[in-house]
């Protein structure tokens, strides 16, 4: 066993193969079956080799795991988005930086709205618990600046998943929790251009979502964007602007900006503070109920 | 069986090509140990780079000091650059709206410098969900005031104000603002002194021990100087934070 192992090892030596060419076909078929049954195979230089193997896929798999579990989360520059590992996560690619008076309102495309022009004014996103639904305008821009905004259905969600919501933002920097009437789904978690619907506060892929996208230098269009509200005048946390479930009419800014009274680049407003005629005659359809257009109240 | 009946034995050996497909299946085992054998030793490299300390030249893993120190005091800054945002909004007092200005924009710079840090080292900006604060200074003995957690976090900072406080604090103004500002900043720059002390001691990384050393000294000096403030405005501290 051992002197086949080791002549096995050495292999065969190099002059055998022309050696072998000039044999018969016949007289080698012949030999073939003897040779395989005489010939005891090599087990120590199998296990050997089946040995090594395991050893280094074995420390492989364990490095590699132990790499992706600490870094699985982890945003860096080679995981820049580690929310695609989240089942369920909606990617939009929303332009930054259109931004609209507190007068206007936005025809998201999304409900709640996770990207698209914005009220100058950011939602104050110091983990803030919101007890009422807020003006969707302002709180698009705080996820601008790289918050994760949980979003809930009042009807839905009460008492101890309620409470675990507010666990995971109260206090929590770029974080916000605010109730979201008619929410289709009992929770949805937005950060700029991501959005994940989910039934339970007890479901893992809050802090996962969290810790993917909160502050996400890569994912966030204003990276360093600060939480604290700019002007308790404009924004005041203990009594925000609230939220209009009224559809907007038809003269809301459109996702792409148009009809914005001001832009971000723009000092001054180029237009007269009456909304542009171009707004009358909507092709969508939606007429401008009288009703539906909220009064500038701010 | 000996050597030579081995080479007979190969002799006697069909084709070219059963014995080439026999070298072929040798050399291709071969192959593949080395590069399993490699790619092991390269992950392993790689895991103990990602797992280095920072004495080293790899970057402060997630359980670091210098990690842990960056991201809670973060969160830590954020709260006094919240606060002294609305003092320097709503003071009317100039020796208050100096202080504040000071504090705000110290705070948000550092704050900056620290999340960069936190970038290069391929971690978060902010603590982890759920994973509590201060794990990193286990190893200091300090009694914290705040509930442990599974984690061997702290649930909250010592010094932190609570929302009810900052709450109250946007409803003031006039000299209540001022003092109270004062009452909640020197108490949120002594809970910062043990953690800063901590990390400008253990961290290993030098950048991080000489700011969180700045941060010892230049608070230090804010405290005394907000004690004598709230002394002129004949007011006391609230309990220093435990």
């Amino acid at each position: 066993m051992a002197s086949g192992t080791k002549s096995k090892g050495a292999g065969a030596p190099k002059g055998k193969a022309s050696a072998a060419k000039g044999k018969g076909v016949r007289s080698a078929r012949a030999a073939r079956t003897s040779v395989v049954s005489t010939k005891p195979k090599p087990w120590g230089t199998i296990i050997a080799v089946i040995a090594v193997l395991a050893l280094a896929g074995g420390v492989f798999t364990y490095a590699f795991v132990q790499i992706h579990e600490k870094t699985k989360w982890v945003v860096s520059a080679d995981n820049q988005d580690p929310s695609d590992q989240i089942p369920g996560v909606v990617k939009v690619k929303y332009e930054g930086a259109q931004h609209i008076d507190a007068t206007q309102r936005v025809a998201y495309d999304k409900s709640p709205p996770f990207g698209g022009p914005h009220d100058g004014v950011w939602a104050d996103c110091t983990g803030v618990v919101y007890t009422t639904a807020v003006r969707n305008e302002n709180m698009v821009h705080a996820l601008e600046h790289g918050t994760v905004w949980i979003a809930y259905n009042p009807d839905q969600i009460k008492d101890a998943a309620l409470d675990k919501l507010k666990s995971k933002v109260e206090g929590q920097q770029y974080t916000m929790l605010s109730p979201y009437p008619g929410l289709d789904k009992p929770i949805s978690l937005q950060s700029w251009g991501h959005q994940l619907k989910l039934d339970s506060a007890d479901d893992t892929r809050i802090d996962d979502f969290v810790n993917s996208l909160r502050s996400n230098q890569y994912q966030t269009p204003e990276p360093g964007g600060r939480c604290d509200a700019a002007d308790p005048a404009q924004f005041d946390v203990s009594k925000p602007p609230p939220f209009v479930a009224e559809p907007p009419g038809a003269d809301a800014v459109k996702m792409d900006g148009t009809g914005a009274k001001k832009g971000e680049d723009q000092g001054v407003p180029t237009a007269p503070a009456v909304p542009p005629t171009d707004a009358v005659p909507p092709a969508s359809g939606q007429p401008p109920a009288s009703g539906a257009q909220p009064p500038p109240s701010q | 069986m000996t050597l030579t009946d081995q080479h007979e034995d190969a002799d006697r050996l069909p084709t070219l090509d059963a014995l080439g497909r026999r070298r072929v299946l040798v050399i291709a085992v071969a192959v593949i140990v080395v590069l399993a054998v490699g790619a092991a030793i390269g992950m392993l490299i790689t895991t103990a780079r990602t797992g280095a300390g920072p004495g080293g030249s790899a970057a402060p893993d997630a359980e670091s000091i210098d990690v842990g120190f960056s991201q809670d005091m973060r969160v830590h800054h954020f709260q006094a650059i919240t606060m002294a945002g609305i003092a320097r909004d709503k003071t009317t007092d100039p020796e208050v709206h100096s202080i504040a200005f000071d504090i705000e924009s110290t705070q948000l710079a550092q704050a900056g410098a620290m999340a960069g840090w936190l970038n290069v080292w391929g971690q978060a900006e902010l603590p982890a969900a759920g994973k509590g604060y201060m794990a990193w200074m286990a190893g200091s003995g300090h009694q914290h005031s705040g509930a442990v957690l599974e984690s061997g976090g702290v649930s909250t900072m010592p010094g932190m104000a609570t929302t009810e406080e900052l709450n109250k604090l946007k409803t003031l103004s006039g000299k209540e603002l001022d003092i109270y500002f004062l009452q909640l900043m020197l108490r949120h720059h002594q809970g910062a002194l043990p953690m800063a002390q901590y990390a400008a001691s253990h961290a290993g990384v030098g950048y991080v021990r000489n700011l969180a050393a700045k941060m010892v000294a230049s608070q230090s000096n804010e405290a005394g100087l907000m004690t004598k403030m709230l002394a002129a405005r004949g007011a006391v501290p609230l309990p220093a934070p435990n």
